[in-house]
C-alpha cells in the first residue's frame, strides 16, 4: 500500500523533469541555433516480491513476482537536427549548413581558457578587426577549430574597416585575397557534447573533433529547431500525466484513510 | 517545479524586450537615418539534474543529464545597412551613401555622430551656420562649425558630392569654393557606438576612436549627395513577421507557467 505511494510519486518527479526541459525548449524559442532537448524516463529496476511469515504457508517464504517501484531519469539528449534559415544580409551573420560546429575560445572568470562549440553565428568584428562573439569570446579558425587549440594564435583578425566576404568552405576575403578561414569542427560522438549555456557545448573527456563537412552561409542565421506544435502537445501529455499520478496517490491517501479511520469502527 | 516556472518567466522577459525593440524600429520606420535594431537571445547555463544518465539501451553516456534554466537578452544588434535615398526638395538636406556619419558638436561640447542629414541653416552668433534640426553644429573635417560668409544665401549652397566640398554661386553666378568639407567619420566598429536621443551616436571604447575619412586613406569614402535624405532601414514586413513570433512565443511561455502552476496546484492537492 505504501509503496504505491512513492511509486506515484516518482512518476510525479520525472513529469516534473520533463516539465522543466520543456519549458527550457520553449523559453528558447527565439534564440540563434538552440537545439531542442528532451528526456527520457526508465523504469527502476524490478524487484522480487516474496510473501513472508504466512502462517497459512507454514512461514515459507513465497514468490509472488516482480514488483517495479517507480521511474526515473534515463538520459537528456539533444535533437540535433537542422533550423530553419533567417536571412538578415548582415556580414557578420553565418550559419551552418550539415553537421558541424564553430569553435570559440571561452575564457571563464579565473582565466582559464577553454574551446567551446556552437551552431549560433551571430558574431561581430570588434574594433581590433578580431571576430568575436556578441559576449566578445574569439571565433577560432580552422586550425583552432580542429585542434582543439584555443590561444591567440588561432583567433580570426580581419581589417576592421574593410568589408569582407566568407565562401562556403569558410574563407574569408578582404579585397580579393583569401585573409582567414572561419573554423568549423565536427565531432565523432554527440553523446560527448554536454551543454554548456550561453549556445555553447562542451566537448566532454574521449569526445573527438573530426572534419565537418558542414557549408558556411554568410548572412543568414540559423533559428531554434524547436517545433512549439509538439512542444504544446508534449505540455499536455506532461500535465495530465503529472495529474493522473497524483490521483493515484490520493486514491492510495483515501485507501490508508479507510484502514486507518473506518476499519474497527460498528 | 520552480525551476520551469522560472523558465518560463525569463522567456517571457526576454520576448518582452524582442516586442519592445520591434515596438522601437516600427516607431521609428519614417525616421531619417535610422538604423534597425535586432533582439538576440542566448540560453542560460544549464543545472545538473542526474548525474548517470543511461541511454535506450542501458548502456552508460558519457554525459550527466542537464537542465537548461531558461534565456538570456544576448545582445540589441544595429544593423547599419543602406537606407534607401529619397530625393528632398531642402538644399540642406544631405544622404550618405557608404559607412560614414556625420559629425555634431553636442550641446556639452562633445562630438557625436549620426546618419541624419536633414540639416538646415541658422542664424548663430558666428552668422549662418549648418546646425541639425535641434540646434546643434553640423562640423567639417577638421571639426570646426560651416558658416556662411556675410551676406551669402543659404539657397545658393552647393555641395560637390565627389569631394565634400561646400561652396556657394555669388548674385553674378560665380562659383566659391568655402575651402570646407563636410566632416564624415568611419568606426572600426559600429555595433559598438551608444545609441542617443535625436538620431545621435557616441562613441564608445567597443566601437573605438572615430576615424576621419579625409584623412584615414585606408578607409572606403562614402559619398554625401545633397537635396537626398536617408530613409530609415527598418523592412516593415520583415518586423511584422518577428511581431507575430515574438507575441506567440510570449504567449508559450505564458503557457509554461500557467501549466507549472497548474501542476503546483495539484501537489498542494495532495494532502486533504
Amino acid at each position: 500500500m505504501v509503496k504505491g505511494l512513492y511509486t506515484a510519486y516518482t512518476g510525479m518527479l520525472v513529469e516534473q523533469n520533463r516539465m522543466d526541459i520543456l519549458s527550457n525548449n520553449l523559453a528558447n524559442a527565439a534564440t540563434n541555433g538552440f537545439k531542442k532537448e528532451g528526456s527520457t524516463a526508465t523504469a527502476f529496476k524490478d524487484q522480487l516480491a516474496l510473501k513472508i511469515k504466512d502462517i497459512s504457508e507454514n512461514n515459507v517464504a513465497k514468490k509472488l513476482g516482480s514488483v517495479n517501484l517507480g521511474a526515473k531519469v534515463g538520459e537528456t539528449y539533444t535533437d540535433w537536427s537542422q533550423g530553419n534559415y533567417k536571412v538578415t544580409d548582415n556580414e557578420s551573420d553565418v550559419a551552418l549548413d550539415g553537421n558541424g560546429f564553430f569553435a570559440i575560445s571561452y575564457t571563464d572568470k579565473s582565466g582559464n581558457t577553454s574551446v567551446k562549440y556552437t551552431r549560433d553565428g551571430a558574431f561581430t568584428v570588434n574594433k581590433d578587426g578580431y571576430l568575436v562573439t556578441k559576449d566578445g569570446d574569439y571565433v577560432l579558425n580552422e586550425n583552432g577549430a580542429l585542434n582543439n587549440n584555443g590561444s591567440a594564435a588561432s583567433y580570426i583578425k580581419l581589417n576592421p574597416n574593410e568589408k569582407y566576404t566568407i565562401d562556403e568552405q569558410g574563407n574569408i576575403f578582404q579585397n580579393g585575397s583569401a585573409v582567414a578561414q572561419l573554423g568549423v569542427a565536427d565531432v565523432s560522438d554527440y553523446n560527448y557534447l554536454q551543454e554548456f549555456g550561453e549556445n555553447m557545448y562542451d566537448l566532454k573527456n574521449g569526445g573527438q573533433v573530426i572534419k565537418s563537412n558542414a557549408t558556411v552561409n554568410q548572412g543568414s542565421l540559423e533559428a531554434s529547431n524547436v517545433n512549439v506544435v509538439s512542444e504544446m502537445v508534449d505540455m499536455i501529455t506532461i500535465s495530465r500525466a503529472y495529474e493522473s499520478n497524483q490521483k493515484a496517490i490520493q486514491t492510495i491517501d483515501g485507501t490508508l484513510d479507510k484502514a486507518v479511520n473506518s476499519v474497527g469502527k460498528v | 517545479m520552480i525551476r520551469s516556472l522560472w523558465t518560463g518567466a525569463s522567456g517571457m522577459i526576454a520576448q518582452q524586450t524582442n516586442v519592445d525593440t520591434i515596438s522601437n524600429n516600427l516607431a521609428n520606420v519614417n525616421t531619417v537615418g535610422y538604423k534597425a535594431e535586432n533582439a538576440e537571445f542566448k540560453s542560460l547555463l544549464y543545472q545538473t539534474m542526474q548525474e548517470k544518465t543511461t541511454s535506450a539501451n542501458g548502456a552508460n553516456k558519457p554525459i550527466a543529464a542537464q537542465v537548461g534554466l531558461g534565456t538570456r537578452l544576448a545582445s540589441t544588434t544595429s544593423d547599419f545597412t543602406q537606407g534607401t535615398l529619397t530625393a528632398n526638395s531642402s538644399n540642406s538636406a544631405f544622404g550618405i551613401q557608404g559607412d560614414g556619419f556625420f559629425t555634431v558638436k553636442g550641446s556639452d561640447g562633445k562630438t557625436y555622430y549620426t546618419r541624419n542629414g536633414n540639416f538646415s541653416w541658422s542664424n548663430g552668433t558666428t552668422g549662418t551656420t549648418l546646425c541639425t534640426q535641434d540646434g546643434n553644429n553640423v562640423l567639417d573635417s577638421n571639426g570646426n562649425a560651416i558658416v556662411l560668409p556675410a551676406g551669402t544665401s543659404s539657397d545658393n549652397v552647393t555641395l560637390n558630392s565627389d569631394t565634400g566640398v561646400i561652396g556657394y554661386t555669388d548674385k553674378a553666378g560665380a562659383y566659391h569654393s568655402m575651402n570646407q568639407s563636410i566632416g564624415l567619420a568611419q568606426f572600426a566598429n559600429p555595433s559598438g557606438l551608444e545609441k542617443m536621443a535625436n538620431s545621435l551616436y557616441g562613441a564608445t571604447t567597443a566601437s573605438g576612436t572615430a576615424l576621419n575619412e579625409y584623412t584615414n586613406t585606408n578607409l572606403t569614402k562614402s559619398v554625401v549627395k545633397q537635396k537626398y535624405l536617408e530613409a530609415s532601414n527598418v523592412e516593415l514586413s520583415e518586423e511584422m513577421v518577428n511581431l507575430i513570433v515574438a507575441q506567440r512565443a510570449y504567449e508559450m511561455n505564458s503557457k509554461v507557467i500557467t501549466t507549472s502552476d497548474d501542476m503546483l496546484s495539484q501537489a498542494n492537492q495532495l494532502k486533504r
